[in-house]
């Protein structure tokens, strides 16, 4: 199987070398963010978020390991269905990973897999309330990942659909037990299962990013997309969730590589 | 690409985990008297204790407030429902918050006498008091030191503080009025307490739920004051009390009782020993609610207020010549 795979890998290599190459890409994007936090609040909140995304994808042909590294902030403005309570979101992500690549169809299909490191800081704020209004958001994960691209022209125009699905593995979070307040933690310094750790079970938080891009000239890509982050837990018999819907729209600019003889 | 196909599999499993959700209620009567019953059922810390002191049980509450808050009632009368229900767990943390009314328990203080007067209070104070971290103060004309501190609300300053004691340093005695202080934040008790404290001293316990049971605490958590760097107080003091002394308020008499030259005066003090969280209902009304008890250092409830060491309330005659019983008793106990 792997001297199939190794054989494979070496039909394949003089294509990625042509074909893989080093991309940047700034997207922002907007869409509809859903809230659930039981340490807050039993109610739901839904409204408007958006998200700047930085991807930096590194790919050298002749290393079998491709590295990304991606920065997401989520801002989200929501509201309960009553309409008269609000509550902010906000998050950073940092993922960093390394993917082994498969070039398939010549060089028109380039399939990744690995995996990612993924670090979360965030904070829940409800504006309406005074005693418990704010939930702190801390977490290390690690995240199974894979990355399919696709080449084709179209109206004599170069395209490539993008598609990228990250999943929980393991980690550890930060949450307060059930009913312990923050003053306990912080000014008490009473720990009470602050640290968790976590799993898919536990955790299923997911994330997805389809996007389409235009190749516009040799250095640059317009890309339009779809965001999709799923973040779930239920710990310390709490449950959350923060789903993030949002549609993309960046610029990609291409590093091609030097082919090393 | 066998081992990406095996990869992409195991990931489309994880994709399928169930997601994390939680029940709503409807937006009607009786979806909003379930919700409520439900929060409190599920946060609410004193329903043991309070089941032991008069006999609250919260299942059968329900039973009584689920026919009285049928569909079809309107929204004032909703709220009345549900304010009633509320007020049989006697907690003035417990709250109902509507864009019309707040609900309330306020018992805990209007079934008792004040035994404070501002009229009374301006004989002493005057009108040329001295202002500093919420605390309105002046020397008495005894060389006994007075401050009021209306609220827990109001933040305290080290510097403020300090200024403060430096202004009463000569003073023979302090007597701290707290009297009518609905409490506010529990840091500003803390870091008042430390003023009059030289050891680290153990003046509570503290815990917090963990799960929905009635009966999911935590281990008790001992609550310490440590001697503030700053300027201490090193003279008898008083801490003058009422029923109006409430949650933040309440622990403050808790942690000064725990101090050898500090004696507290007055009224039982109104109690509040819980930490309050806040909820919302499906229509958007706001319910506050006691959700981390904590206790005295001998591991008692204080939920229903705090014993004086000197039991003083404000006498009619008193009143009719100006004097503030409880002043005059606290500055006798001082001048001792």
């Amino acid at each position: 199987m792997m001297n199939k795979l190794l054989i494979l890998l070496l039909t394949l290599t003089p294509l990625s070398a042509v074909a893989q190459e080093s991309t940047s890409a700034n997207i922002i994007g907007v869409g509809s963010s859903r809230i659930l936090d039981t340490y807050i609040n039993q109610e739901k909140y839904s409204g408007i978020g958006f998200t700047y995304l930085y991807i930096k994808e590194r790919a050298r042909s002749e290393r079998r390991w491709n590295s990304i590294i991606e920065h997401e902030i989520d801002l989200s403005s929501t509201k309960d269905r009553s309409k008269d309570n609000q509550m902010i979101e906000g998050n950073y992500y940092l993922y960093w990973g390394l993917y082994r690549h498969w070039q398939l169809y010549g060089d028109r299909l380039l399939l990744q897999a690995g995996g990612l490191a993924n670090a979360n800081l965030g904070f829940l704020y409800d504006t309406t309330t005074s005693n418990n209004p704010a939930q702190g958001r801390l977490s290390l994960n690690i995240m199974p990942s894979a990355v399919a691209s696709y080449r084709f022209p179209l109206f004599g125009q170069q395209f490539a659909m993008r598609y990228e699905l990250n999943v929980p593995l393991v980690g550890v979070m930060f949450s307060p037990n059930y009913g312990q307040s923050y003053y306990e933690i912080f000014n008490r310094g009473n720990y009470d299962h602050n640290i968790v750790p976590t799993t898919f079970v536990s955790a299923p938080s997911f994330r997805q990013m389809l996007s389409v891009d235009w190749r516009a000239s040799e250095r640059w890509s317009l890309r339009v997309g779809y965001l999709g982050n799923y973040q779930q837990a239920q710990v310390n018999n709490l449950k959350q969730h923060v789903y993030a819907h949002r549609v993309m729209i960046g610029v990609v600019c291409h590093f091609p590589n030097v082919v090393r003889p | 690409m066998r081992k990406f196909v095996v990869i992409c599999f195991l990931m489309s499993l994880f994709t399928f985990t169930a997601c994390v959700d939680e029940d709503e209620f409807p937006d009607t009567p009786q979806g909003n008297f379930e919700a409520l019953w439900k929060i409190i059922d599920e946060h609410y810390c004193f329903f043991d204790y309070k089941q032991h002191e008069y006999g609250l049980d919260w299942n059968n509450i329900y039973n009584i407030y689920k026919v009285r808050a049928r569909d079809g009632v309107d929204k004032y009368q909703l709220f009345e429902v549900l304010t009633d229900m509320l007020a049989e767990l006697r907690d003035g943390h417990v709250n109902l918050y509507s864009s019309f009314d707040n609900g309330r328990y306020w018992s805990w203080h209007e079934d008792y006498p004040t035994n404070f007067s501002d009229t009374l209070q301006r004989k002493y104070l005057g009108t040329d008091y001295l202002i500093a971290s919420g605390m309105r103060y002046r020397i008495l004309d005894d060389n006994i030191g007075y401050m009021y501190y209306g609220s827990f609300a109001n933040p305290v300053s080290d510097s403020g503080l300090n200024e403060i004691l430096r202004y009463f340093a000569f003073c023979n005695g302090l007597i701290i009025d707290i009297r009518s202080n609905g409490g506010g934040d529990l840091t500003n008790a803390e870091q008042f307490a430390a003023r009059f404290c030289n050891e680290k001293t153990l003046v509570g316990y503290q815990q917090h739920k963990t799960g929905k049971g009635h009966n999911d605490f935590s281990d008790l958590e001992p609550q310490y004051i440590e001697p503030s760097a700053n300027i201490r107080w090193q003279k008898g003091a008083v801490v003058l009390t009422n029923r109006g002394v409430f949650s933040a308020a309440n622990d403050f008499v808790k942690y000064m009782k725990c101090f050898p030259l500090v004696k507290i005066v007055g009224d039982q003090t109104g109690g509040g020993a819980g930490m309050p969280y806040t909820n919302t209902l499906p229509n958007g009304w706001t319910v506050r609610f006691s959700a981390c008890p904590s206790y005295d250092k001998d591991r008692k409830e204080v939920e229903f207020g705090i014993s004086p060491d000197y039991a003083v309330c404000l006498s009619d005659d008193d009143f009719r010549q100006g004097k503030d019983s409880l002043i005059e008793f606290a500055r006798k106990l001082l001048a001792k």
